[in-house]
């Protein structure tokens, strides 16, 4: 039988004990411990007073040189997962960043050390220096070092926003833009949509209010158009022959093509089935929050390093998944959510009038469609609604109406859009969701809505919404634009095809590399993760180059 | 010489010895023989005017200036511009200054105790790699930054010589050091913690439940 595995958290003294008595039974053992040395929360009471009663166990030295224990010193839990009465845990183990082999103990590191920093274990009461032991009998050394700040480390792309942001402030523009572009390509664009998760995670905000990093990028950004600067992306002079595919030409796949370039790849062909470039940028995202020739603009240098984008070309119609993966070393794909979900109310599919937010605002942004008139019904909460609901207010709706089942709180659009819509004259109606559609001659005519009220909250922490029993109303309207979420639209693929799918219709990568099961098919943003934020999409793509960069230098 | 060769140290030794002006004049950015003394030179000698400041000493008293050695005339003109501005500030701790005599020069003696210690003298000479190529984990630095690091090692460093030099008088508390320093007594509890760990001060006995401390006595 196969051995028993024992984790233990916290190597305490009881942990210690514990440890010994499994590993005698002839289990195997692993130890973590938070602390860079054993004996937890024991020792450092001890080790600034008096180091001649620091934590001394008589078990310490038979733990560590027991052969069935493990020890993980200075580690975390992050996560525990039960999967088939196992049990699995995610640990992320720091670096000591000192080899205590060789150390021997003389101090003279902590005497001249000269970084003071709050003490991470009695919560900042004293001072400790960056190099500093915990416990004086084993006297094991370690150098405490920061994580990447907190804007960093919550932006998809960990963008270096303390160095950009810190050479506005020195008014070094140029430097900061090509500090950004190291790893985004779209500083002006992104700059204007993104709803910015570094905003809302940075320490400032403790004090007064958080940094503007979002439109502190669109400013370096805006400097350089104003300035006339046509920069110029480099690409190092050491090339691949290798050819690459990249489906859509969205954030997510112009980014990877972006990476590759700059890798050092020639021959990078992105299809877009559209005739315009950017995906949901250019599609998705109205004309008021993100103008078209900044967008075009960007994009152009991304094609100017030598990535050539085709247009009007849809995988599967006009060139077939086959043929791409017979000419092509690697095929990224990043297609995006181009698909709006149906509300699944009777009359849906009867009536003309209809229409879901991503044709609603794809045809207004290739102008096909232009203009409106009479009543414009939005449903959903989202971003895409209320996006939906200012286009059709400029495009000349009389009224506009966004209907959404829970209350603005709950609501998942960024708060300042829905101000802006609200103060331009949309109106907005909380708790009430659709029930049917009423139509006359093929035409509709209105809509049977429900009003509901909050109940628990459901597992996306939000309150439920539950129907009031007797509520319905009817609102007129001539145009119906569900926006309630969008969906991957995979009709690209082969109607046989192997890819492994998730149960919501997107692929199933490899979280490191963004590989999908077939080799040489990689997948980012939207058709990964679902519907989501560009940066994040961005991020897919990024992560597609680096293991596309991988997978044809280890062929 | 070169004026990337002198020693931030030795600007605070000459205004403790009671000068009324520091004038250095070096070549110009660009011309330097050894690709980037001055530059080096003028980071330090900032460095040493925002510490002279802080302490209490007219920052205009320290002047870091560039003529080349072909230029006679222009080197008079610096010279006789810089006395008149010293002329107007009198002499040292008599009015053109925040402090007056003698507490001066004895904040000075705590000045050049900082500008002799490591802290600040490791930082500002790594300021070329950390603003260009990056620390030990890449991480570069914008100038503000550095500024904003140099600042608050000005403060720290003044705070903790100001702390040893309390001690060099006798054994006192934190209370007592907080109140003859005018430093919150939290810092000053942190500062004798630390100065504790790196082993430059013990504690001495306990009187009425108050620990008292003093300097450690150093072996080398």
């Amino acid at each position: 039988m196969e051995n028993k595995k024992t984790l233990i958290v916290g190597a305490g003294p009881v942990g210690i004990r514990t440890a010994l008595e499994r590993a005698e039974a002839g289990e195997e053992v692993t130890l973590v411990e938070k602390f860079p040395s054993l004996g937890a929360e024991r020792i450092p009471r001890n080790r600034l007073i008096k180091p001649e009663e620091a934590f001394d166990c008589p078990d310490l030295q038979k733990v560590k040189d027991h052969p069935n224990i493990k020890i993980l010193p200075y580690s975390e839990i992050e996560r525990i997962q039960q999967t088939n009465g196992k049990v699995a845990a995610k640990i992320i183990k720091h670096s000591l960043r000192v080899d205590n082999e060789k150390c021997n103990d003389c101090k003279a590191c902590i005497r001249v050390c000269p970084v003071n920093m709050f003490d991470d274990f009695d919560e900042g009461f004293t001072f400790r220096t960056a190099i500093d032991y915990y416990n004086p009998s084993t006297g094991e050394y370690n150098i405490y070092k920061e994580d990447m700040p907190v804007c960093q480390r919550t932006c998809p792309v960990n963008l270096d926003i303390r160095g950009y942001v810190g050479l506005i402030a020195d008014g070094k523009y140029a430097e900061s833009l090509a500090r950004i572009r190291e790893r985004l390509p779209f500083p002006a664009s992104i700059g204007r949509v993104c709803p910015h998760p570094c905003e809302t995670a940075c320490n400032r905000q403790y004090l007064d209010q958080p940094i503007s990093i979002c439109f502190l990028k669109r400013f370096v950004a805006d400097v350089e158009i104003a300035a006339g600067i046509e920069p110029t992306y480099e690409t190092p002079d050491k090339k691949y022959p290798e050819k690459i595919a990249i489906v859509g030409a969205g954030p997510s796949g112009l980014t990877c093509a972006y990476d590759l370039a700059r890798m050092g790849y020639e021959h990078i062909k992105v299809f877009e089935a559209l005739p315009v470039p950017g995906g949901y940028l250019w599609v998705g995202i109205p004309e008021y929050r993100l103008p078209k020739k900044i967008l075009q603009r960007e994009v152009d240098l991304i094609a100017k390093m030598g990535v050539e984008i085709q247009y009007n070309t849809r995988i599967g119609k006009d060139i077939s998944f086959e043929e791409l993966r017979e000419q092509y070393d690697a095929i990224f794909i990043g297609a995006g959510c181009h698909k709006g979900l149906k509300l699944r109310v009777p009359g849906e599919d009867e009536y003309e009038g209809i229409v879901d937010c991503v044709t609603f605002l794809r045809e207004q942004a290739l102008g096909i469609r232009k203009e409106g008139k009479g009543k414009l019904i939005v449903i959903g909460g989202g971003n895409a609604a209320i996006d939906s609901a200012r286009v059709g207010w400029r495009m000349g709706f009389d009224e506009v109406y966004i209907l959404y089942r829970r209350t603005r709180k709950e609501m998942p659009a960024n708060p300042w859009e829905v101000d802006a819509a609200e103060h331009e004259g949309v109106k907005l109606q909380y708790l009430a969701a659709p029930v049917e559609i009423l139509g006359e001659n093929g035409k509709v005519t209105g809509m049977k809505c429900i009003k509901m009220e909050l109940g628990e909250p459901d597992a996306s922490g939000r309150r439920r919404p539950i129907p009031i029993e007797g509520s319905e109303y009817i609102i007129e309207a001539e145009t119906i634009v569900p926006a309630i979420s969008q969906g991957t639209d995979l009709s690209f693929l082969p109607q046989e095809h192997e890819f492994k799918l998730t149960r919501w219709n997107t692929f199933e990568i490899d979280e490191q590399t963004g590989a999908t099961n077939i080799p040489g098919v990689f997948a980012g943003g939207d058709v990964v993760s679902g519907p989501d934020i560009a940066i994040r999409a961005i991020a897919g793509g990024k992560r597609a180059a680096v293991g596309i960069h991988q997978y044809l230098r280890s062929k | 010489m070169c004026t990337g060769r002198i020693d931030p140290a030795l600007i605070a030794k000459a205004f403790k010895k009671g000068l009324d002006g520091f004038l250095i004049v070096g070549c110009y950015f660009g011309d330097c023989h050894y690709i980037s003394g001055n530059v080096q030179a003028k980071a330090k000698v900032d460095m040493a005017r925002r510490l002279l400041e802080h302490i209490g000493l007219n920052g205009k008293r320290l002047s870091f200036q560039q003529c080349s050695s072909g230029e006679g005339a222009r080197f008079a003109e610096l010279v006789t511009e810089f006395d008149q501005q010293i002329q107007e500030i009198g002499p040292i701790g008599e009015g053109g200054d925040r402090l007056g005599k003698p507490e001066i020069f004895e904040k000075l003696e705590i000045a050049e105790a900082v500008l002799s210690g490591e802290k600040i003298r490791w930082v500002i000479g790594k300021r070329t790699p950390f603003l260009e190529s990056g620390n030990m984990y890449g991480e570069i630095f914008t100038e503000h930054e550095f500024r904003r690091a140099i600042d608050m090692i000005i403060v720290e460093e003044t705070e903790v010589q100001e702390i040893l030099h309390g001690l060099r008088q006798g054994a006192k508390s934190v209370r007592e050091l907080a109140e003859e320093l005018q430093i919150p007594s939290e810092r000053v509890f942190r500062y004798i913690t630390a100065l504790k760990r790196k082993g430059f001060v013990e504690m001495a006995e306990i009187t009425n439940r108050t620990p008292v401390y003093h300097l450690a006595s150093q072996e080398v």
